[in-house]
């Protein structure tokens, strides 16, 4: 599933047993643009330049993600960028291309998400260390995160959630992983944490925007994947210092009341929760919904007595009554004016999932896109 | 064997044992937890030569390295011995793979696998940097010895080193437990599932397995088959094992809770095991702030012993036994949620709210727990006039 991932692990193996050899090894890129020359020839000449890479009069073309096939040699220095490019790349994609409003958020999110996966072949291929990927791989995932929760409501042909999870995971995977041999190699915490603050300093002085958030990117492992416990004996294996951070320990209680099946308290504690932290649970929260509603149906089951949607509308975030009424008539329930009634005879266990209407998480926050891309959870 | 005497003598009896088939002899002659290992004559300084030509190929490499071994382990230096002991083992996968149709040498491959695991955790405790990774590599060694008795399906029943998968393979969750490496298990569990010879193994090792493959099992929370599983293990265990069986009791404990049965006060006390009685008598008192006392004063060992989650879901069970004092406190089938909620805040849930009382029943009445139904107009509970609240054992 996550080959990128695998691959970086088997190299790490593969490292600490030859370590000799590992510098002669690495390969280092030497295309000092975002696209190397031999693509852009051929992209301009085929007439493959993309929309988003149209920028009035100016051509801003970005390295496409092309498949590793058995007779293409892909470690080639001039078609690899080096990690100060890729950087730029990152931040480039993120926060300049997301600013456009000429194409439809789907077109945008397949381009950005072609590119980004571009730069991890690059970084795979180079073997960058962990301290340079957990840079370029933060920004990638609040991507996906945001992505996820704004397309979340397209139809199938334009937006695929089932690849935006797979990529999401491998990259907070392989960020999580990365976080851990930084920790290994450090030793202890404190020191951790000294060295990223002076990481964030040297980006800051070359007028970088994009920050490295553990953190935050620690929460979303763990609301990312609700349905899963393994998040949360990482969570409880944390040192005190990292589990004491109220963003994460907000998380880990929201992830137990969903374990607990206790919806009314994932809702109401969502709404303590960060921009992309918020935009992590609302992607899960039509599943929340739909159990939630099942779970009425035994608990409420009445063939007279009714709930009103009023009451829904508080208890599962949903954001008008309206739409809880749309969601529980979706489900098979009998929608009376302003009240539901709740006979498990008629729950449609086999209904794909309802997709509430989205909220726009830019206005709710009253933040722009960029700072979605780039705000640190401890400010 | 204490009379191992000279380095000829211990290669002559070495050689003998080999001739005869003599595997568990022969395993002792080449373990580390033997006399033998306490006999000066076999610490030469230059064993390699003393022993080369002096003793049958494929014998001689074993000896060497195994020698070797014994050498390190005198010098306290772990990671020599664990170098050493891991080319003992790669020596005797290779006599296996050459003795076809027989299986008399298995015991030989128990003793030095279980030794090159030993030597492993031992370098690993020594140094510490290394974070699991010779583990790893005592792990590779073994899934060597693996494939060889995977691989031996054209033997006879009685003679297939098949037979020695499961020794094995135990070996191998014992390393992955310890290193955290869970999902590395599914393969090698999947291999002794579809054993011909799956109830064929010996009583001591099926124990061992099944309480790794339950202690997995309740990780992936599938509860009735950890319970299956440990079970077994706890039952069959030897009874003087009490180490072994509190270990097992470690998990069965809290799995059983879930499933609605709790241990009594004379097992936990019997096994040393008293951090669940506090849990067990605040789950059946529904005192949701004693459990969190107990969370937090027994933190560590629930969170190494990977059963704080389990902890936490147990809240649920404390929910039940709390709403039925209630029940049985009103005397009525028609309970207000308010009592509820006064209830849960009595208990430690200060901020509850009628809101999410009402979820927490609804999720009890959804799992079977209670028997009725929510009217939100009223405010109320409406419980079943039988059996209102099912024995929690009865539900699964």
């Amino acid at each position: 599933m996550s080959s990128y991932f695998d691959f970086f692990c088997q190299n790490k193996e593969n490292e600490s047993r030859e370590k000799s050899t590992q510098n002669e090894d690495r390969i280092l890129g030497t295309c000092y643009s975002m696209c190397p020359k031999d693509e852009v020839k051929l992209r301009e000449a085929e007439r493959l330049v993309h929309v988003l890479e149209v920028w009035g009069s100016e051509r801003r073309l970005v390295k496409s993600y092309s498949r590793s096939a058995a007779d293409s040699n892909m470690a080639v220095p001039h078609l690899l960028r080096p990690y100060s490019v890729l950087t730029n790349t990152v931040q480039y994609l993120l926060l300049d291309v997301t600013r456009r409003m000429d194409v439809p958020e789907p077109v945008l999110y397949d381009f950005v998400n072609d590119r980004l996966r571009a730069v991890r072949q690059d970084i795979t291929i180079q073997r960058l260390i962990p301290t340079q990927c957990v840079y370029l791989l933060e920004p990638m995932i609040r991507f996906y995160v945001y992505y996820g929760y704004v397309l979340s409501g397209h139809p199938l042909k334009d937006y695929d959630p089932v690849l935006n999870k797979k990529y999401l995971l491998e990259c907070l995977k392989w960020y999580l992983s990365c976080c851990d041999s930084i920790a290994e190699d450090q030793g202890n915490i404190d020191e951790l944490s000294g060295f990223f603050s002076g990481l964030q300093l040297n980006i800051r002085e070359s007028k970088s925007k994009l920050v490295n958030d553990q953190v935050l990117l620690e929460s979303l492992y763990i609301l990312c994947n609700l349905d899963d416990l393994h998040p949360l004996y990482r969570y409880l294996k944390m040192t005190k210092d990292l589990k004491r951070q109220e963003k994460l320990q907000l998380s880990y209680e929201i992830a137990i009341a969903n374990l607990q099946g206790n919806y009314v308290k994932v809702c109401r504690l969502s709404e303590k929760l960060c921009p992309l932290l918020y935009c992590a649970l609302s992607t899960y929260l039509p599943k929340l919904q739909r159990r939630a509603l099942n779970v009425m149906c035994q608990a409420y089951n009445n063939k007279r007595l009714t709930v009103p949607s009023s009451a829904l509308v508080r208890w599962l975030c949903f954001s008008t009554e309206r739409d809880a009424k749309s969601a529980c008539s979706h489900y098979g329930l009998k929608v009376n004016e302003d009240a539901i009634l709740f006979d498990r005879s008629e729950f449609k266990t086999d209904a794909r999932l309802h997709i509430p209407v989205m909220q726009n998480i830019t206005k709710k926050f009253g933040l722009s896109l960029i700072d979605i891309f780039t705000y640190e959870t401890s400010k | 064997m204490s009379s191992t005497g000279s380095l000829n003598q211990y290669i002559q009896l070495i050689e003998r044992m080999y001739r005869t088939s003599q595997g568990n002899f022969l395993a002792r002659l080449l373990s580390l937890r033997d006399e033998h290992v306490g006999n000066r004559n076999l610490r030469s300084s230059d064993i390699a030569t003393l022993v080369e030509g002096n003793c049958v190929a494929p014998l001689d490499e074993i000896v060497i390295s195994h020698l070797l071994c014994v050498k390190s382990l005198y010098l306290r230096d772990f990671m020599e011995a664990f170098e050493h002991q891991s080319a003992c083992v790669a020596c005797v996968v290779k006599l296996l793979q050459n003795q076809k149709e027989v299986n008399w040498g298995l015991p030989v491959m128990y003793t030095v696998c279980l030794d090159l695991r030993l030597v492993a955790q031992k370098a690993e405790a020594t140094y510490l940097q290394s974070n699991g990774k010779i583990l790893e590599k005592a792990a590779e060694s073994l899934l060597a010895c693996f494939r060889v008795c995977a691989a031996d399906n054209r033997s006879s029943d009685a003679d297939t080193k098949r037979l020695g998968m499961l020794t094995l393979v135990n070996q191998l969750l014992k390393v992955y437990f310890r290193i955290n490496k869970l999902h590395l298990c599914k393969p090698l569990i999947r291999a002794i599932d579809s054993s011909p010879f799956k109830d064929q193994f010996p009583l001591a090792q099926q124990i061992t397995y099944r309480y790794f493959v339950g202690r997995k099992a309740m990780f992936d929370s599938d509860y009735r088959s950890a319970d299956d599983y440990l079970s077994f293990a706890f039952h069959n265990c030897h009874r003087q094992s009490i180490k072994n069986k509190r270990l097992i009791l470690t998990y069965l404990v809290p799995v059983k809770m879930l499933l609605g049965f709790m241990p009594s006060i004379q097992l936990l006390q019997k096994y040393d095991l008293m951090q669940f009685w506090d849990l067990v008598s605040a789950v059946k008192k529904g005192d949701l702030r004693g459990i969190d006392q107990v969370m937090e004063e027994h933190e560590s060992f629930f969170i190494s012993a990977g059963i704080y989650l389990i902890v936490e879901k147990l809240k649920i069970t404390a929910y039940r036994n709390l709403f039925r004092k209630v029940y049985l406190a009103e005397n009525s089938h028609q309970i207000e949620i308010a009592s509820f909620q006064a209830a849960l805040q009595l208990m430690g849930h200060d901020d509850v709210d009628a809101d999410e009382t009402q979820c927490i029943v609804a999720n009890l009445i959804y799992d079977g727990k209670i028997k009725g139904y929510i009217s939100y107009q009223h405010k109320k509970v409406v419980v079943s006039k039988q059996n209102a609240f099912p024995p929690l054992s009865s539900l699964y």
